[in-house]
């Protein structure tokens, strides 16, 4: 009867509960530590790496960790952002007359013990172009062969110069042919190779960097223990004394920056990996166990315009705009100061391809002077207004009603913008443009949509007016540039969303795409930037500093570098304390 | 006597109200719901005073992050220095606007399902009446998060539609039992001799005496409606040019300011909390005021 | 006879329903204007790369073939690779259902027992201020906003005072620790399962009370109870032997029924509490256009709730023959 049994398993759950409780108690509380006799480094992640699958992992999380593991030939210093050499022993040699890349590889070897060599370098190389794998596939297809004339060399043979062959290819992760021939084969032997590839889960990564992975619990955490095989151990790189010295590291995964922040101030992780927003930076400041550091980041944020649709393909309007924009206002009240002005597609962090020298639209100018400026501009091209924003003696009014030069009035336009709980800068750039542009009499209206939906319209759909949009990790490498800009990849889901076509353009950014002299491609480079800056299919809003937050006291020896303190010179020199 | 047979309608609604005063909990949700429906009504006026006060896209000169509440702003700011009251105010029209679309159109596609399936009878009763169960036990919220993804951004009124999508059933079965006993009567029977067609008896004749109590019935359901929407601007599928008070809870939720601003926190929840506890003790009494049934049980003991 | 009749029409019954839910929703998922590839925002990836992808994940062919490709995986139990993960999608729903069905039974038990419980109690001091005190107890609490009660317990038990974990299922110290026997990792589950169960108590709880009070008070009516205070029988024996068995009958059933909205809550409290089950992969995979999973999910949580719908009908006919349709 049910009367008997709730009451008796009443009961029995307070007995069961009471044990519970002391058995706590006698093995102490949960949270006591083991990991941190040993000197394990915690990190906190926001979200969970979707896979170790090296060439499935696109998003930012999986890159973290796999970037651990899996090691390409040349990285960055984290000063001069100069290509060094890490898995290759000197830099590579060109020949000229064979369009033949020489590199030599530094005594190495695998986490399972076995030697890397140059075979293993050929082998990722030719796997790529094999499969067609995404995101690689375009910086390995116009190598034509391959040679390996000894276990420490390889000759690369290219079809045709490009420059992007040594900042881009060569910095692919190089994966062990022994772990990958076997799944390759399988994979042949299927109608879709490249999909089973890409789905093959990956439990046991060969690594040959730091560390190499222990356990991965979905949901909860990745363990990664320090790789005894680890070639830059004791050694010298770059004037650099490598470890690693801590024995592993382990990454947890919590849902919000809440819980990793909160997580951060109790001690129980020792970084976050991932930008502070603003709203947590005063109260970690005066935290005296958290240690900030503050980067830049290679990246851009920008306002895009359709230049296919009318009256976007007006350059004098795109002029216009672009001098509205308040800067200051951005970074000081939107950004909380933490942000740097763009007045390039480049950020100016990547000093040596950044051109200092394009057309600065609004610049030092306060508000009333931006508006009598794009007033001035927007007449001359021959537009006209109900009530203009400059009136007869001069002052600065509301404007209103903005007529094209054809005499039909402007319709209202939307800027489109990420949901402000995704990115509240964006969306408050949108709310301000809006704003702006009104005071000008032009009809804007900041429209947030779901992010997935906002790609589709903007790059598979073609079907918007303006948007705002922004890459948080770009390259170092400019060949962006081009691909942002260049007429033929203006297709569906091509990199140019805006539709800009200049002949003249294609022309310099197909050469910048061949020039292999360094200096001669700088120079194409600033031709570029001073070309689409002139032209603004796309305004630079801002660069955002990063923020982010260390624990003091357990470990010693971040190294600060464009892009954040987590990097792979950080994770091979931190030192216990 | 000659009063109460002229006036039938004013009649029971004279009686029902005398009823219902008798109900303390009916009464403590009529109260809020007036509360809050004053808060929708107030909604328009912060922005009308001073444009920094617009929930969506008020800026206000001095402020551009999440602050305490001050004498500018009642209940502060949120993360992008909008006020929070007038978003808690925007909130309540929006809250009866979803409850009040979805109810009517849960009500217009439950009468007529209903009414069809009870007046055709057999094979198409069946398939409608299985249809009806087999909505009734899917869980809504996971449906519309499901539809959210396949069509990429939901605007606030296809949400609405969604909901209403899922809530014809409860109707529809009342409704249909409402025709069943109505088919029977003379003047239906004489309606068919006459000639008239099924459309026409359906929509007609049977309608006028459905409709009253599936308004009454269903008005009070709102809740529903409510609490889906504000669950689905919570996870992030709202219509993000919306302010709902579940969209409050997402921002302060996503945004980290959790801890930091119980002045943020607090209200939206505690007003789609009150809002759902009202419309329910107010649907309790009408329960009551409808079905005599159920009055019985305050006179015993 | 008929009794296995009925059962077997329902059973066929939810399996063409099932079918066709799965049907309605994929041919849903294929015309979606929306496509993963897209949403891989990846300076990297080039438009010959977006199409090569489009045609590895078979989202090129025509939708018949790809719904028969689909039905003949699904009956041979496999549902294909998430597109989000890369793995398969029944390894990931086998990985999440246990976190599922132990937060989520867990809570059903206790809200039920605890709300008969009070219901029962309630029901016999009707009129007084107990009865006052837990009926409007459990109308409020029913009617608070799940998320948003979740992140206050959150801020008040995690934060303030810091007692429980404020998200996630487990600790990796001791998880990882060698010498961490089962108890240890058990005890580390439930404690941080506290607050989540909390949550999906408090407002559950008070459903069942409502719901068993009045059953009661209906029970308490019948005859059988008068023969009883006339046999001279003792109160309580009467309301806990004679009058709650048969009271509580209704709340089996409610349970059953209001199946829906308790998933409905445990999707949202997985997420809140970053709880790795089903519920919470369904919300994630759905914002990152991973149609394979979230389908595989929903499905999942459809089927639970077609067959506990079937099983709740069947008890009903079986113990009440007065039932039969």
């Amino acid at each position: 009867m049910p009367g008997i049994n709730a009451k008796q398993r009443r009961s029995s759950c307070r007995w069961v509960l009471i044990l519970a409780c002391a058995a706590m108690l006698l093995t102490g509380s949960p949270l006591a530590s083991t990991a941190s006799a040993a000197n394990i480094l915690k990190m906190g992640l926001l979200q969970e790496p979707k896979t170790l699958n090296v060439w499935r992992a696109s998003d930012r999380w999986s890159r973290k960790v796999v970037g651990l593991m899996y090691q390409p030939l040349y990285v960055r210093d984290p000063e001069t952002l100069k290509l060094i050499p890490w898995l290759a022993a000197e830099p590579p040699q060109f020949d000229e007359k064979t369009l033949c890349y020489t590199v030599k590889i530094r005594p190495a070897k695998w986490s399972d013990g076995a030697e890397l060599t140059s075979e293993d370098v050929a082998f990722t190389a030719r796997f790529i172009n094999e499969f067609k794998v995404p995101r690689y596939r375009s910086k390995w297809n116009f190598v034509k062969k391959i040679e390996t004339p000894d276990k420490h060399t390889v000759k690369f043979y290219l079809k045709e110069p490009k420059a992007i062959f040594v900042s881009r290819s060569l910095t692919t992760p190089i994966v062990q042919k022994k772990e990958w021939t076997k799944l390759a084969e399988e994979a042949r032997k299927t109608k879709k190779p490249l999909k089973r590839l890409l789905n093959e889960k990956i439990k046991r990564p060969v690594s040959s960097g730091p560390f190499v992975l222990k356990e991965w619990r979905q949901g909860t955490f990745l363990y990664l223990e320090k790789n005894k095989h680890f070639f830059g151990t004791g050694k010298k790189v770059q004037g650099r004394l490598l470890g690693p010295y801590i024995d592993g590291v382990i990454f947890k995964i919590f849902g919000t920056s809440d819980a990793s922040i909160l997580s951060l101030k109790k001690g129980s992780i020792d970084m976050f990996w991932w930008g502070i927003q603003p709203g947590y930076i005063e109260d970690l400041r005066a935290n005296p166990d958290i240690e900030l550091f503050q980067n830049e980041k290679s990246a851009i944020y920008y306002m895009g315009f359709n230049v296919r649709k009318a009256p976007f393909n007006d350059v004098n309007l795109r002029r216009a705009i672009a001098t509205l924009v308040d800067e200051d206002f951005i970074i000081k009240r939107i950004l909380q100061g933490y942000g740097i002005r763009m007045y390039s597609i480049v950020p100016p962090g990547n000093a040596f391809w950044y051109c200092p020298d394009v057309p600065r639209y609004g610049e030092g100018l306060d508000r009333e002077a931006r508006i009598k400026k794009a007033f001035g501009i927007l007449r001359d091209a021959g537009y006209t207004w109900e009530v203009p924003p400059v009136d007869g003696s001069g002052k600065v009014v509301n404007g209103e009603g903005i007529i094209l030069p054809d005499g039909k009035p402007m319709e209202k336009f939307t800027i489109l913008t990420p949901p402000a709980d995704y990115d509240p800068h964006r969306a408050m750039c949108g709310m301000m443009m809006q704003e702006w542009l009104r005071m000008l009499g032009i009809p804007a209206f900041s429209k947030p949509m779901a992010f997935g939906a906002l790609l589709q319209q903007v790059k598979v759909r073609h079907d918007f007016d303006s948007f705002i949009l922004g890459y948080g990790s770009l390259s170092l490498d400019p060949d962006y540039l081009r691909n942002f800009f260049i007429s033929t990849n203006d297709k569906k889901r091509g990199w140019n969303m805006s539709g800009y076509n200049n002949p003249h353009f294609d022309k310099i950014a197909n050469e910048s795409a061949s020039a292999m002299n360094r200096d001669k491609r700088r120079s194409l480079i600033w031709e570029m930037q001073k070309i689409i800056i002139g032209d603004v299919p796309y305004i630079p809003l801002y660069d955002p500093k990063l923020i982010e937050a260390v624990r003091k006291g357990r470990f010693t020896g971040w190294v600060q570098m464009l892009g954040g303190v987590g990097n792979i010179w950080s994770f091979c020199q931190l030192k216990p304390m | 006597m000659a009063a109460k047979e002229k006036y039938p309608m004013l009649n029971s609604f004279l009686e029902g109200w005398s009823i219902f005063k008798q109900n303390l909990l009916g009464k403590i949700g009529l109260v809020l719901l007036i509360i809050f429906a004053l808060m929708a009504v107030c909604s328009y006026i912060p922005p009308w005073i001073n444009p920094m006060y617009n929930p969506m896209t008020g800026v206000d000169p001095e402020i551009t992050s999440c602050t305490p509440p001050s004498l500018r702003h009642w209940l502060g700011t949120d993360f992008m220095g909008r006020d929070i009251l007038s978003q808690l105010l925007a909130g309540a029209r929006i809250a009866f606007m979803v409850g009040i679309s979805a109810a009517v159109m849960s009500i217009l596609l439950g009468v007529s399902i209903g009414m069809t399936a009870g007046y055709m009878g057999r094979f198409v009763d069946t398939l409608l009446m299985r249809l009806a169960d087999m909505i009734m036990v899917m869980p809504t919220l996971l449906v519309v998060l499901l539809l959210s993804a396949v069509f990429g951004q939901l605007s606030i009124w296809t949400i609405v539609l969604i909901i209403a999508l899922f809530r014809w059933p409860g109707v529809s079965r009342i409704i249909r039992g409402q025709t069943l006993s109505l088919k029977q009567r003379p003047f239906i029977e004489a309606a068919k001799v006459a000639g008239a067609s099924h459309f026409r008896i359906i929509f007609v004749h049977i309608m006028p005496n459905v409709l009253p109590l599936a308004f009454l019935f269903m008005t009070f359901r709102v809740t529903s409606a409510i609490i889906t929407e504000a669950a689905l601007a919570f996870l992030g599928f709202g219509d993000p040019g919306t302010v709902s008070w579940g969209m409050m809870l997402q921002w302060v939720w996503k945004t980290g300011h959790m801890f930091q601003a119980p002045y943020w926190l607090l209200p939206p929840g505690i007003c789609i909390s009150l809002i759902t506890l009202s419309f329910y003790m107010l649907g309790r009494a009408m329960d009551e005021v409808l079905d005599p049934r159920l009055r019985k049980e305050d006179q015993t003991d | 006879m008929e009794l296995r009749r009925y059962i077997v029409r329902r059973m066929i019954q939810v399996i063409i329903i099932f079918f066709v839910i799965l049907t309605v929703l994929f041919l849903l998922f294929r015309w979606a204007p929306g496509d993963p590839v897209s949403m891989m925002v990846d300076p990297d990836m080039t438009q010959e790369d977006a199409e090569i992808l489009i045609v590895q994940l078979g989202l090129d062919q025509p939708i018949g073939v790809q719904y028969f490709i689909y039905l003949k995986n699904f009956f041979t139990g496999h549902f294909g690779f998430s597109f989000h993960y890369g793995e398969p999608v029944v390894d990931i729903i086998w990985n999440r259902l246990p976190n599922t069905i132990l937060l989520f039974t867990t809570s059903i038990i206790l809200s039920a027992f605890v709300g008969v419980f009070l219901g029962k109690i309630a029901s016999w001091h009707k009129g007084k201020k107990t009865d006052s005190l837990m009926t409007i107890g459990a109308l409020v609490t029913h009617t608070l906003f799940l998320p948003w009660l979740a992140l206050i317990l959150i801020w008040v038990f995690g934060y303030k005072f810091g007692w429980f974990p404020i998200n996630g299922m487990i600790s990796e110290e001791v998880w990882l620790d060698p010498e961490a026997g089962f108890i240890a990792k058990a005890i580390d589950v439930m404690y941080h399962m506290v607050l989540p169960l909390f949550t999906l108590f408090l407002i559950h709880f008070g459903a069942y009370l409502l719901i068993m009070r009045s059953s009661m008070l209906e029970t308490l009516k019948e005859d059988y109870i008068l023969t009883a205070r006339a046999k001279g029988l003792e109160e309580k024996m009467i309301r806990d032997h004679h009058a709650a068995p048969n009271a509580a009958l209704p709340v089996v059933t409610s349970v059953g029924l209001s199946l829906a909205f308790s998933i409905n809550g445990g999707a949202l409290t997985e997420t809140v509490f970053t709880w790795p089950g089903i519920g919470r992969e369904l919300v994630s995979s759905v914002s990152q256009n991973d149609y394979p999973l979230a389908l595989a999910c929903f499905l999942m949580i459809a089927g639970v709730v077609l067959v506990s719908n079937l099983v709740v009908d069947v008890l009903y006919a079986y113990l009440d023959p007065r039932i039969r349709y």
